[in-house]
């Protein structure tokens, strides 16, 4: 980077706030080290940051926790790591309002830590809580098991404060749970990857934390009687707040005693729990249901990386999105794909949302991608077969090179083109990563 | 605003017949006066056309002529809306969709249903509800609305507070672009891969195109479903009683506030066995689980009565509970008795301002010599002040407008919002700058370029057109066509 650059950085952040060189180690991407990162203190930091780096031209990546830094297309140009570690504080909670208004570093489990002293807490559980932070999750779309019954980023998130590529801060959304006024600009925040601006403060909706919360395991001996046991569970008076679906290998990897298993979570009042406990039992006992297992606490956390704990060094990860009722056709077909070509997989999956995630083991012998990319394309025709889609969450370069990591949009491709175009003209923010070469 | 000579539109009326059918286009001012109106009576605009498509293509047919000729369209559902968000404010073509009222799909495996814009919100929840299945968003104008207004305006209504707003419960969109280009937003799968254009869509007050489908959710009813009734002799204890439920670790389907004024309004009207001596009275309704549900209602009873409630009791039947419902939804019929007319306001509050913000809504309105009912979502902090007057009396229908403008000040003054579920329309277009800088409003508008640059799809709204509020005031109160037509009382 441009000695000038460097020093207008400094000038703004201070020079501790500036890492080069050698510190960048922790920022390398893909074999990518970016040329500089800098931490603002302020948003207002952060907005001079913005101006000072799009005036030279310098790509723009705005870094969280990095738990998602991999995630996207390769970019050309490592860019300027604009990180939000120092912007990590709570600004305003006020419980009978059940909404927190927070800066978009602070990492998801300070978050809850703090909202839990309060009897509250925010029902988003992405994996890595004490890396991921709270603007990363947004921008990353990140969710977990409990995104059963209370949905993603998209259904929490009730105001932003960004800085856009051209150094402006917009307010979008509010502080309110209801808000019609102007457009949902918060919506367009969730899932971005940090292509439309930085987010610096998000305002989220809350609930009271439950009195009692629990979560079982079913075991069954096929996964299609597991599929048809969460059928059953999705058309039952059950009010589960998680219903996960694991192959044999995602399982095991999970350390259950029983799988393919239907892992149910529950939360309310105590009675609540332990009758839909027994009524789960009741209803899935006939489709082949055993070996139900109350599951430690510490499980919750580790349910959406079942599929890849199967594995070391996994080759790739994807997250197909198919219709519900075919969650556990697309996991047998999607397994069978890869064991006809040689290759271990795993896979595990939101049984009443169809969200999927499948891990795909390494070759033993060749790096070859041929094969990986081959399995990777059936995936993703399998999903978009049922509707959905398939995002490559994580590859090798050598694959990212054959398979696309995202899907092809269709025509709305058009119009995310165009809103990026409006919303970032210099194209700064994260330039290339994203769907449609955005 | 575009201007067709009379034989111009002669010939375009013959080319729209095509498109649609001879029956399916009305250019008479008599025929178009229908339609120069919603549900807020105090804006009106003449279309040059009505149209009545029956299909996407049909639609897209309309805006691609619309384009060619330059003339500004509009869509329009039930025309319920609150914020003359449907009225061709600059003229031209308001499309109509309610020729495309079917339910095209219901897949109860997948709890989805994929249906036609102009289907009535209440009519789908009567297809799947014989299978024990609901659709969850429910204005109190769900008998007449169309799910295509509730897209666009991002409908909620008394049970949004647990089930979230019209947005969390649509999947995916095939949507005319204002180009004419027909585009699928989203789709059956909850989740969709780039931006969330499903999600920006929904709340874009028909501004960033027609939505002709959507996909949207049905849920399961639930097991059981309790109501609770609390009466309060000070409307500040039935405030601090809903931040009390919140505090207490309950989030109900609903909570609402039907204030002393509306109270009578409605006994007068309905006799729904409201105490007419409260000061005020919430509605809670809990759902769920049978198991756990009474102990539910009774942290809900202790939670009023320690905020000074002064009688606490569960509907003991479904025949009462309607009843006690039935007060709350036909409130607004009910001003209708007790006044000439009367106007409803929007705003949303958090919900621990509530004592504050209804003590100074009733102070603003009799500063202006006027009178107010409260009827509203309490549990979310969305607030209807509906300000009663007479449009009769010279000068009154202003000061409606001006404390009108007071109550949104306030609104956004302790932190809140301008508008909860009615929209901003051609109404609030001005108070935008009330909650929002000049650089949040650049961003929206570059938002709706994207969607519609040439800004002929749904001109004027949403943002501050003219130089300040109160410049050009609205037109004098007239009865809107459904009240003539005695229709008004379905709400
Ligand atoms: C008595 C009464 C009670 C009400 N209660 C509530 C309530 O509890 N909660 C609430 O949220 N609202 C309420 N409303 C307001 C109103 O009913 C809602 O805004 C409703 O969603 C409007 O639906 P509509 O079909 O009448 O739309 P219209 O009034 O016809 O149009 C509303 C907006 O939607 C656009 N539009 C319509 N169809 C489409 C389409 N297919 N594609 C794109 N844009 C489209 C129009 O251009 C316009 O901007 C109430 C209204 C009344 C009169």
């Amino acid at each position: 980077m441009e000695a000038a650059l460097l020093d207008k950085l400094r000038a703004i952040v201070g020079p501790a706030n500036v890492l080069t060189g050698v510190d960048l180690s922790p920022y390398v991407v893909e074999g990518r080290t970016p040329e500089a990162a800098v931490f603002p203190g302020s948003v207002e930091e952060a907005r001079s940051v913005v101006e000072v780096a799009g005036a030279a031209g310098m790509p723009i990546v705005p870094w969280g926790g990095g738990t998602a830094a991999s995630v996207g297309t390769p970019a050309r140009r490592a860019g300027l790591v604009v990180g939000l570690a120092r912007l990590a504080r709570l600004i305003e909670h006020e419980p009978g309002d059940l909404t927190v208004t927070v800066e978009a570093g602070m990492t998801v489990a300070a978050l809850q830590s703090a909202l839990r002293a309060r009897g509250q807490w925010l029902s988003l559980d992405p994996a890595d809580p004490e890396r991921a932070t709270i603007g990363g999750v947004i921008a990353a779309n990140a969710s977990g098991p409990r995104r059963h019954l209370y949905g993603t980023a998209r259904d929490l998130l009730i105001g932003v404060t960004v800085v856009t590529g051209e150094g402006a801060i917009v307010r979008g959304g509010g502080k309110v749970v209801k808000n019609v006024a102007g457009y949902d600009v918060p919506k367009l925040f969730a899932g971005s990857y940090g292509t439309l601006g930085i987010l610096v403060e998000v305002t989220l909706k809350l609930r009271p934390a439950p009195d009692a919360e629990r979560l079982v395991s079913v075991g069954f001996d096929r996964l299609k009687d597991a599929g048809a046991a969460a059928r059953a569970v999705t058309a039952s008076d059950l009010i589960p707040n998680a219903l996960d679906l694991l192959d044999a290998e995602a399982g095991r990897a999970l350390g259950l005693a029983a799988a393919p298993a239907l892992v149910v979570g529950f939360d309310g009042l105590l009675e609540q729990v332990e009758w839909q406990c027994a009524e789960l039992t009741r209803l899935t006992a006939p489709l082949g249901g055993h070996r139900i297992e109350t599951l430690s606490p510490d499980t919750w956390s580790r349910l959406v990386t079942a599929a890849r704990s199967a594995f070391d060094a996994p080759a790739a990860l994807m997250k197909l999105a198919v219709l519900p009722a075919a969650v556990a056709e697309t996991m047998e077909q999607g397994a069978n794909a890869a064991r006809q070509r040689g290759l271990g997989t795993a896979w595990s999956g939101h049984a009443g949302i169809g969200v999927l995630y499948a891990a795909l083991a390494s070759p033993p012998e060749s790096p070859e991608p041929g094969p990986i990319a081959t399995v990777l394309g059936e995936w993703r025709a399998l999903a978009r077969a049922g509707g959905g889609h398939a995002v490559l969450e994580a590859a090798p370069l050598a694959v990212k090179a054959h398979v696309p990591v995202w899907d092809d949009p269709g025509a709305a491709e058009r119009i995310m083109q165009r809103i990026k175009a409006q919303l970032d003209p210099l194209n700064i923010l994260n330039p290339g990563r994203f769907v449609a070469g955005i | 605003m575009a201007t067709l000579t009379d034989s111009r539109k002669r010939e375009l009326r013959r080319e729209l017949e095509t498109v649609v059918s001879p029956g399916a286009v009305l250019s008479d001012p008599d025929e178009l006066l229908v339609y120069e109106s919603d549900g807020l009576t105090l804006f009106r605009a003449l279309a040059d056309f009505v149209v009545f498509p029956t299909s996407a293509e049909q639609v897209a047919a309309i805006v691609k002529l619309a384009n060619r000729e330059s003339l500004p369209f509009v869509a329009r559902g039930a025309g319920t809306g609150l914020s003359g968000g449907c009225l061709p404010a600059e003229g031209g073509i308001v499309i109509s969709l309610m020729r495309m009222n079917r339910i095209l799909e219901i897949d109860y495996d997948n709890l989805l249903a994929v249906v036609e814009p102009g289907l009535v919100n209440l009519h789908l929840s009567w297809a799947v509800g014989p299978r024990g299945y609901y659709y969850a968003p429910d204005p109190s104008s769900q008998q007449a609305c169309t799910i295509g207004g509730n897209i666009a305006n991002n409908s909620g209504g008394p049970h949004t507070l647990k089930y979230g707003v019209t947005v969390n419960h649509i999947l995916g969109l095939e949507v005319v672009m204002p180009d004419g280009e027909i585009v699928w937003l989203g789709g059956k799968t909850r989740e969709s891969q780039g931006y969330d254009l499903t999600g920006v869509f929904v709340g874009s007050e028909g501004t960033f195109g027609i939505a002709t489908k959507a996909i949207v959710r049905i849920l399961r009813k639930p097991q059981a479903v309790k109501t609770v009734l609390a009466v309060f002799e000070r409307i500040e204890q039935a405030s601090g009683a809903v931040s009390a439920i919140i505090a207490r670790g309950l989030v109900p389907a609903a909570v609402e506030m039907i204030d002393h004024l509306t109270i009578q309004a409605v006994e007068d009207a309905f006799g729904c066995g409201y105490p007419r001596d409260a000061a005020a009275a919430l509605l809670v309704e809990l759902d769920g689980l049978t198991v756990g549900m009474e102990a539910q209602a009774e942290r809900i009873s202790e939670a009023c009565r320690d905020n000074g409630a002064r009688e606490v009791r569960t509907a003991r039947d479904e025949a009462e509970r309607q009843l006690l419902w039935k007060g709350r939804k036909s409130a607004f019929g009910a001003y209708g008795r007790i006044s000439p007319a009367y106007m409803v306001m929007d705003g949303v509050i958090p919900r621990t301002k509530l004592p504050y913000v209804l003590g100074r809504v009733n102070e603003i309105v009799a500063t202006h010599g006027l009178r107010v009912g409260n009827v509203f979502h309490a549990g979310d902090g969305n607030l209807h002040p509906n300000i009663l007057y007479d449009p009769r009396t010279p000068g009154e229908e202003a000061r409606v407008v001006a404390a009108g403008a007071e109550i949104m000040k306030l609104c956004a003054a302790v932190g809140g919002s301008i508008s909860g579920e009615h929209g901003i329309g051609l109404e609030k277009t001005d108070f935008m700058p009330f909650i929002f800088s000049a650089t949040d409003l650049t961003f929206m508008q570059r938002l709706k370029s994207a969607f519609n640059p040439t800004g002929r799809c749904n001109p004027g709204k949403v943002f501050p057109t003219r130089k300040s509020c109160g410049e050009a005031g609205p037109v004098a109160y007239r009865p809107h066509p459904i009240e003539e037509k005695g229709l008004a009382q379905r709400f």
